[in-house]
Parts: structure tokens; C-alpha cells; sequence
């Protein structure tokens, strides 16, 4: 197994180049060093204020290559400072940005974990539910709601739910965050309803699918045969034994719970990493979406190769080699 | 069994009550419902809140009340007139024997910083540390500065061995690594300091100009020019622990800063050391309410006698919220959660009718405040162009003519801002010394069949172009790809095409338009100018030849060169508001209204909500801090929000009566199965 992950780790480590690669060229390609001083010191700076800025942050260098000093480009220097972990100051601000990271994590986790465990319940359980009744009503109109869910795009579910239940009912604010302990449950009981709603309907067809395929398997029939009751069949045979599509989902998932929400946090105004990451690329900030980018593919590279791990864990015929 | 039961129960009781607790929208603690707290959105997060570097509308809502300035804006006064703040009188320019001049500002003794541990660096106890002249000869030198990246150093390079100090800073910088680890006030005083600024005795400090430039004085309104403790800048260094300068203001203003999340909140409170509350006795006008204003203030409520005359601020605290979409910030303010708002696009007919406010809203006992703003939109050519500029003579200026005749600024305002702007006959807009009311620019009123006969004089009949025998083709360079952008661009090309002319939109992202602008590579283009203080030359000088884009990278991105013209915004740039001056500025108007450099679009104006508990309210247009005059009627407030959050329960209802139809054939199901 340790030649295996050592394999693994030596392709991740590729792809996290790959990407920081990618990143670099997609910036700047996108961004020039002129506009990202402007939007940081502003549109009526002089030009010798944006060049102060420039030559402040490096990014006088030369892109690709320097013939005089072949690792003093900005490229080199990209790869040099993230993979040292430096991710250096943000580009818009001149905050750290592992201070930003720091504070942005809490937020994101507030939301994310709840929004998770909630969801990963709730979708199981719905699952097993439906797949239980399959070929009934039940079953029939829980496909059509779940393909109906999944057709909603979120942006209609935030707005939708902050018509409704901030504007209508006035039950939760429509956005805003607050991390004192006697308000922050009201800032995250909205976005947190409009996640289970938008993550919902595609986790339930997908659990429903995996406990049916599970759920007519020999065993089954010989548990219920042996007299086991309904509801142990499908907690203890059927859930189990379809742990390996749940943890391929399950694991996956754990490095968004870090990076946080786009949309969400967006648009109900949570101070996460995903907002910052929006903030980010609005505002050209490269150090800030560099680092972003980094940790967000590290994490992603990681549960690739926890999820083959854990299929050991779970699944003891499971051989990694 | 019992006690895991009992263990349950309470833990669902738990969890009821806490989801309980979250079934309010009020986004504040309950505990705050009864103090004075002006609630208001901010649209970005603050990035800077250095008063050298700091330079956006949100964060000098920050750094406007956290630091006190030498002198202010009155309030209620327009046009606008200075007033002292921390100095005891606005100071008037001497004339030196050489031609330069100089201004001596005298300071308050006695007035304080907040509160703050920093001035344990200088030996002060953390709350008594005076404001004195070097404070602000400090500032100066932090505006010089390279590493500091201030954006207004080219301003205060007039200030005489501005400049060199920068220099030599950089030098001594360059020349030795350890130099630059040394503390800030040494390092500034290592380099000698700004030859310009003097400091005779800690109460007076004295500037020397090596041209002149009244409007010098305007800068001292805003935080640039602020007194900044150098102990603060020293302490604040983002080491052990601390903040950064930037995130930690230590100013001598009505307020302090006690709160910043930047992604979140910024929360100021009443600072018990500003002068204004220190030394009420002083009277220092930027400290009392005004007793005077200008004509139509009384009946708006803003000379209330329960206010005239009262010693400020009258606010607790000021909170702002991060907010980045104009939605959510609407919804809240109609719910009293925010303060103030501007409307919504989507709901303005809801909210205005025939120019006032609806009777809905009326009924809420909200105010609708509308104020020009002092800025200028227009459509610009490029006067190096060969087609449209100087180059092609009487033809390009006959053909400037013609466009400028067929662009209806009314009708666009309708169309795409609610009707809100003021069609711009001249680069000044209202309230700026210069502008007249009754002038209309003969080329800024809609003339097709006059706009047809220029194009036939510049040799373009009915648009076509001799040389090609097809329609001219012209560019209209925009750093906008969105379909709205797109929308609003191609009103204007719609108009020019009534002229048979054939006018492209070259589309780009804004990053390849700045690109396209440092090239000199545009034709026609569309952009806009605030002003930073209320004088004409602030608008002025974006066409004055020495500031020509494809000369200086400068603010006349038209690469208008006229002689005269040059010639009068330079005898104009330094007169003294006064009838003089206004012959000038005339005479360049009239150079402006011929050439047709720009064609004048409009002057955004804005329509500000406010609630009816929301007293002393007067919209600035000028970036200006208004929370010190501003109070608020709690009471009011509370009981409002009440009745006006009382939830709508029906589409519950309606959602639960369709949740149970679509679940009760799944349930008899079930109950089938079961059997």
C-alpha cells in the first residue's frame, strides 16, 4: 500500500504543477500587472504611483524568461513561493494571506460542516427510504422531485429562500454574518436550509441508485429469509455494503468543506474562503487566488488518495498495489 | 434507558430552543435595539485604512471620521465652504519675495489622539498623547515616502524638497538593508526631513509651495493630510501579533475604530478624546452643529433648534456591514435593518413616483434625498486621430459637431437610469464654481437636420465617406463586454447611425481598453471623472495639453491641445474664486463648445432613502463623512422594525397544504406496503 500512495502522491504532485501552470498562464493572459496596481491603489493613481506598486510586488519581472538571471521571473517565482508555502501578502490589501486564510476558514466551516453531515444524513436516509419502496409511488414521485431539485440552478434556490424565508415568512436575515455566539445560528440557518435544498435532489437519485443495485443482491434475500426485519436489512446489510460509492462521494467532498462556498457565502455576504476566492478574481488578486488555487488542488490530490485508503478500511478484499 | 431518554429530550429541547432563537431576521443583537447606532452597507471591504494610501468612497467613510483633519467642510453650506477643523482658522497664502508661497497653519493645544498602546513607544501613557505640528510633518514625509505607495504623491510634490526627501529616502534605503529595518521616524529623520515643511514651535506648521496652488487647502479636508502619530505607524507593524497600520487607525477624530472584520463589519464608536467632546468650550466650528445653512435647509428639517448649536457627534457607534449585493441591502433597509439606501433599479417605480417618493413609502415616513453628484460623463475623441481629430482641420471639428448634435442625453437617462442625471452642457456639473444653470451648449441639443448639414460642410454627405464611396466607418472603443454594457454603447451608435455614419463597437475587456489607452490606439471612447474637491479646475484639467495621454500618460485622454486654452486653465487653476476667473472659465468653455473634444453626456444624480428616524441628513455628492452630524431616534426605530417584520405566514401555509398533497398518496403507500 505505501508504494501505492508514494505512486499516487509522485502523479499528484504532477498535476498540482499542471495546475499551478495553468494558473499562471489563465492570470496572465487575463490580468496585466498594470491593471491589478490599479485596482489596488485605484483608477486615478498616476502612472509612477502604479509603478511603485509594481516594483513593490515583483511583478516588474519578466514573465517567462530573463536572459541576465534566468530564476528571476515571475513564473519561477510563482512556483518557488507556492511550493515553499509562501504565499506572501494579497495583492489587493497587502494583508497575509495566511491571516485571511485563518480568518476565512472559520466562516467557511461554520456553514460547510453542518451543510455536510446535515446533507449526508438527510440524503442517505431519503435514499434508503426511497430505494426500500422502489417501483411505488413513493419511489416514482422521489425520482421526479429529485430530478426536479437538480434541475433548479442555486442561484434561484438563494434567491428563492431569501424572498421567502428572509423576506416573506422573515424568519432568517436575507444575508449579513456575525460570529458572536448569540446571532451567528440565525445567519447560518438560511444558507445552510438553501444548501440542503440544492445538494438534496442529486445525492438522493445517486444514494437511491447505489442501495437498489445493493438492495437486490443475493445476501439481501438471504437476510430477509433468515427473518431479518426491514429496516436491519437496510441499515446493516445494504448500508454497508454500499460504503464504497458513499465514501468515493463522502471523501471527495471534504476539501470544498475547506475552500468553502462560492455562490453561498457570495451571496449571503459569509467573510469564507470562497468569497474570498470571488474577491479574488474580481479584484486581480493573484497572490490571494494563488493560494487559493494551491491549497484548494493539494486538498483535492489528498482525498483522491485517502478515498483509495479508506476502501482497505472499509471493503477488507480491497488490495491496493 | 430513562436517562438516555431524559438525555435525548433535553438535547431536542436544546436544539428547539436555539432553532427558536434563530427565527428573527434582525441581523443585530437585541441588546443593541435601544442605543444610537447608525447601521449602514458598505460595498467592498476597507483594503487600506492608512490615511496615506487610503483612497475609495468606503473606506473615507472609515478614515473621514477616525482622523481629524486641519480643516473641514461645512456641513450644510454650498457651495461648498471651508471651515477649521484642527487648526484654529483656515489659513491664507503668503507670497514669499520669490515668487513662492507659503501657508502657516496654526493648531489647537490640547487637542488628543485616542486612546491606544502604541504611545507607550514615545513615553506617553496610552491616553494623553497632544497632537502637535511634527504630526503632521510626519504624514507628509509618509506621503513622500515610496514604500508607503501613497497615490497622491504627485499633489504634494509641489510642496518644496518633496521630491528630493523622497530620493534620498529611497537611497539611504538602497544603500543599506539594516537602515530600513530602523524605526519610521528615524529612518524620516535620517533623510532630513521635507525642506518645505517647518515646524517653528509643536502648535504651528508651515508649508512652502514652489508654485501656487490654492486648492492645496482642499487636500487639507481630507485624511491624506490628517495628523498621524508616528508611534502608531512604528507599533502597528503586523509583528508578535499586532495589526498592521493599515487595520489599525490611531486618529484624533469624532470616532474610533473599535471593530474590523474587514470581510464583515467595521464598527466605530464615540472617541471620548476628540476635542469636539474634550473641550466643548472651544467651540470649535467642525465641532458644533451649524447654526446656519443654505436656503431651503430649515424647511428640510436641518436646522432643527434641538440640534442648532449642539455639541457633536450625537451617535454611540457606527456600524457598517459588508454587503456586495444592491438586493440584500435593499430588502434590509425596507425592513429597518439598514439606515440608508440607494434604490434598487428594479424597484424604482415602486418606490418613486413623478419624482417624489410613492405613497407607500411616504406612509413609512421614509426621506428621499436627491443630490447631483460633482462629476461628468462624457464621449471623447481622440483629438491624434486623423478622422476625428485635429489632424483632418474644420472637417474632423464639423464632424465632432455633428455627432455631438444627434446624442440625446435626456432620453438615455430615461432609458437606462430611471430618468436620473442632468444632461451636461460642459465638463462642470452643479455646484462648482463655474457652472451656469441657464447655458446650453448649441451643440449639446438634439439637431438632426443641423447635424446632417455639418456632416454634408465636412465633405461626409449623408455620411458617406468620398474616399470609399461607403458609409464612414468609425470605432467606438469601450472596456465592456457585458450585454448591458453593450446595450447602453449601442444607444449612442444607434443615434450616430440617424447620420448615416457607420460606427463599430470594438468591445473589449477593460484590462485590453487600458492597454488600448496606453497605446494611443482608440478613435471615439466613453469614460468619466469625480471630483476630489469642488473647483473647477478638478474638471478642467482633464483637457489641458500637458496632461495629453500620448504625451504624459496624463488624465486628457481626449489629446486635447489648445493653445489658449493651456494657456487660461493655468491663470485660471491659480485665480481666486471671483469674476475674473469666470471670464476664463467662459472663454474655455466656449473653446470646448467649438473643438468638441468631448461630447458632454450627463452628471449622475443620486436618490439616497433614508428612514424617519434618520435625523441631520444632507447627501454631500463629495465624498464626505457625515456620520458626526447624523443622529438617530432609537425609539422609533424599534417600533418600526416591529410592525414592519411581522411575517407574511400565508406561503407557508401554501407550501405545507402542497408538501401534504404530494406526500399523503406516498404515506397510504407506505401504510399499503406495511400491510
Amino acid at each position: 500500500m505505501f508504494a501505492f500512495v508514494v505512486r499516487r502522491a509522485a502523479y499528484g504532485f504532477l498535476t498540482l504543477l499542471g495546475v499551478l501552470l495553468l494558473l499562471f498562464a489563465l492570470f496572465f493572459l487575463y490580468a496585466s500587472p498594470h491593471e491589478m496596481a490599479r485596482r489596488a491603489v485605484g483608477e486615478k493613481a498616476p502612472p509612477e504611483v502604479l509603478e511603485q506598486w509594481i516594483a513593490n510586488h515583483g511583478y516588474d519581472k519578466p514573465k517567462l524568461w530573463n536572459p541576465e538571471h534566468p530564476l528571476d521571473t515571475l513564473l519561477v517565482d510563482h512556483f518557488r513561493r507556492t511550493l515553499s508555502f509562501d504565499f506572501g501578502r494579497s495583492d489587493a490589501d497587502g494583508t497575509p494571506i495566511t491571516q485571511r486564510l485563518r480568518e476565512g476558514m472559520g466562516p467557511s466551516l461554520a456553514l460547510a460542516i453542518p451543510s455536510f453531515v446535515l446533507g449526508l444524513l438527510f440524503s442517505v436516509a431519503l435514499g434508503l427510504f426511497v430505494a426500500y419502496f422502489r417501483e411505488t409511488y413513493i419511489d416514482r414521485m422521489g425520482v421526479v422531485l429529485c430530478v426536479l431539485t437538480m434541475s433548479i440552478s442555486t442561484l434561484l434556490y438563494i434567491i428563492g429562500g431569501q424572498f421567502l424565508l428572509g423576506k416573506l415568512l422573515r424568519w432568517f436575515p436575507i444575508s449579513g454574518f456575525d460570529a458572536s455566539p448569540s446571532v451567528i445560528v440565525r445567519f447560518l440557518m438560511l444558507p445552510l436550509l438553501v444548501s440542503l435544498a440544492d445538494g438534496v435532489g442529486g445525492s438522493v437519485r445517486f444514494y437511491r441508485t447505489v442501495f437498489i443495485e445493493e438492495g437486490s443482491r443475493d445476501y439481501v434475500r438471504t437476510a430477509r429469509a433468515k427473518g431479518c426485519g426491514d429496516l436491519r436489512v437496510m441499515t446493516h446489510h445494504v448500508l454497508r455494503n454500499a460504503l464504497i460509492p458513499i465514501l468515493t462521494r463522502v471523501v471527495v467532498a471534504i476539501p470544498f468543506l475547506f475552500t468553502g462556498s462560492l455562490l453561498l457565502e457570495s451571496f449571503f455576504g459569509i467573510p469564507g474562503l470562497g468569497s474570498m476566492t470571488v474577491d479574488a478574481i474580481h479584484g486581480n488578486d493573484f497572490a490571494t487566488l494563488r493560494a487559493m488555487v494551491f491549497i484548494g488542488s493539494l486538498l483535492f490530490i489528498g482525498a483522491q488518495i485517502a478515498t483509495d485508503v479508506s476502501y482497505t478500511l472499509v471493503d477488507p478484499r480491497v488490495r491496493l498495489e | 434507558m430513562a436517562r438516555g431518554g431524559s438525555v435525548a429530550r433535553l438535547a431536542a429541547a436544546a436544539l428547539g430552543l436555539l432553532l427558536l432563537s434563530a427565527c428573527t431576521n434582525n441581523p443585530y443583537p437585541d441588546a443593541d435595539d435601544a442605543a444610537r447606532i447608525f447601521y449602514r452597507p458598505l460595498s467592498e471591504p476597507p483594503k487600506s485604512l492608512d490615511p496615506a494610501v487610503s483612497y475609495n468612497f468606503s473606506e473615507h467613510q472609515i478614515t473621514g471620521v477616525v482622523y481629524a483633519t486641519l480643516l473641514d467642510y461645512h456641513y450644510l453650506d454650498r457651495p461648498y465652504r471651508l471651515i477649521p477643523g484642527l487648526a484654529r482658522e483656515v489659513p491664507h497664502a503668503q507670497v514669499l519675495p520669490d515668487g513662492r508661497v507659503a501657508y502657516r497653519f496654526r493648531l489647537r493645544e490640547g487637542a488628543l489622539y485616542q486612546g491606544d498602546p502604541a504611545f507607550a513607544l514615545g513615553g506617553a501613557s496610552a491616553s494623553a498623547r497632544e497632537v502637535v505640528a511634527g504630526d503632521l510633518a510626519f504624514q507628509l514625509m509618509r506621503i513622500a515616502d515610496p514604500a508607503v505607495g501613497s497615490p497622491v504623491i504627485a499633489t504634494f510634490a509641489k510642496i518644496e524638497g518633496l521630491r528630493e526627501f523622497s530620493q534620498r529616502l529611497e537611497a539611504l534605503r538602497e544603500g543599506d538593508p539594516e537602515f530600513a529595518r530602523r524605526r519610521i521616524d528615524e529612518q524620516y529623520a535620517a533623510a532630513g526631513g521635507i525642506a518645505g515643511v517647518k515646524v517653528p514651535d509643536p502648535h504651528t506648521f508651515e508649508i512652502v509651495l514652489s508654485e501656487p496652488y490654492p486648492l492645496l487647502l482642499y487636500w487639507f479636508t481630507m485624511p491624506f493630510t490628517a495628523p498621524v502619530p508616528w508611534e502608531a505607524v512604528a507599533y502597528w507593524d503586523g509583528e508578535e501579533g499586532r495589526a498592521f497600520f493599515k487595520d489599525h487607525p490611531v486618529g484624533a477624530g469624532p470616532f474610533r475604530l473599535t471593530k474590523l472584520e474587514p470581510q464583515s463589519r467595521v464598527v466605530l464608536e464615540r472617541n471620548p478624546n476628540w476635542y469636539g467632546l474634550l473641550h466643548p468650550e472651544w467651540r470649535a466650528p467642525a465641532a458644533v452643529y451649524p447654526t446656519q445653512g443654505e436656503p431651503g435647509d430649515a424647511a428640510l428639517g436641518r436646522l432643527d433648534p434641538a440640534y442648532v448649536g449642539r455639541a457633536l457627534p450625537f451617535l454611540d457607534r457606527v456600524e457598517f456591514r459588508i454587503e456586495k449585493e444592491d438586493i440584500p441591502i435593499f430588502n434590509k433597509f425596507l425592513q429597518g435593518y439598514y439606515d440608508s439606501s440607494g434604490i434598487v433599479q428594479e424597484s424604482f417605480d415602486k418606490i418613486v413616483h413623478e419624482g417624489g417618493l410613492s405613497p407607500e413609502m411616504a406612509a413609512r415616513g421614509m426621506q428621499l434625498e436627491k443630490t447631483v453628484d460633482p462629476d461628468v460623463y462624457y464621449i471623447g475623441f481622440n483629438m491624434d486621430d486623423p478622422v476625428v481629430g485635429t489632424p483632418a482641420g474644420e472637417q474632423g471639428r464639423k464632424l465632432r459637431q455633428a455627432m455631438s448634435l444627434v446624442v440625446d442625453s435626456r432620453e438615455y437617462a430615461r432609458v437606462f437610469n430611471n430618468g436620473r442625471g442632468v444632461p451636461a452642457q460642459s465638463p462642470l456639473p452643479p455646484g462648482i464654481f463655474g457652472y451656469q444653470a441657464d447655458y446650453q451648449n448649441p451643440f449639446r441639443r438634439v439637431d438632426l437636420e443641423r447635424a446632417k448639414q455639418l456632416l454634408d460642410e465636412a465633405g461626409y454627405a449623408k455620411g458617406i465617406d468620398p474616399a470609399t464611396g461607403k458609409p464612414l466607418r468609425l470605432s467606438f472603443d469601450i472596456g465592456d463586454t457585458s450585454t448591458r454594457g453593450r446595450v447602453r454603447f449601442q444607444f449612442f451608435v444607434n443615434a450616430w447611425n440617424r447620420l448615416g455614419l457607420d460606427v463599430e463597437i470594438a468591445a473589449t475587456t477593460y484590462n485590453q481598453f487600458q492597454e488600448k489607452v496606453r497605446k494611443n490606439a482608440y478613435q471615439i471612447f466613453m469614460w468619466g471623472w469625480v471630483a476630489d474637491y469642488p473647483d473647477p479646475e478638478n474638471f478642467l484639467f482633464l483637457l489641458w495639453g500637458p496632461l495629453a495621454n500620448s504625451k504624459s500618460h496624463g488624465s486628457n485622454t481626449a489629446n486635447f491641445s489648445n493653445p489658449r486654452y493651456d494657456e487660461l486653465f493655468v491663470k485660471m487653476k491659480n485665480a481666486e474664486n471671483g469674476e475674473p476667473r469666470l471670464a476664463m472659465i467662459r472663454e474655455m468653455r466656449a473653446l470646448l463648445e467649438r473643438e468638441r473634444p468631448w461630447i458632454e453626456l450627463f452628471h449622475r444624480e443620486n436618490y439616497t432613502l433614508f428612514h424617519g428616524w434618520v435625523h441631520n441628513v444632507k447627501p454631500a455628492g463629495l465624498s464626505l463623512p457625515t456620520a458626526r452630524y447624523v443622529d438617530i431616534d432609537p425609539e422609533l426605530r424599534s417600533r418600526q422594525r416591529a410592525e414592519w417584520n411581522q411575517p407574511v405566514l400565508w406561503p407557508a401555509f401554501a407550501l405545507v397544504a402542497l408538501g401534504i398533497a404530494v406526500i399523503a398518496p406516498g404515506i397510504v403507500t407506505f401504510l399499503r406496503e406495511r400491510q
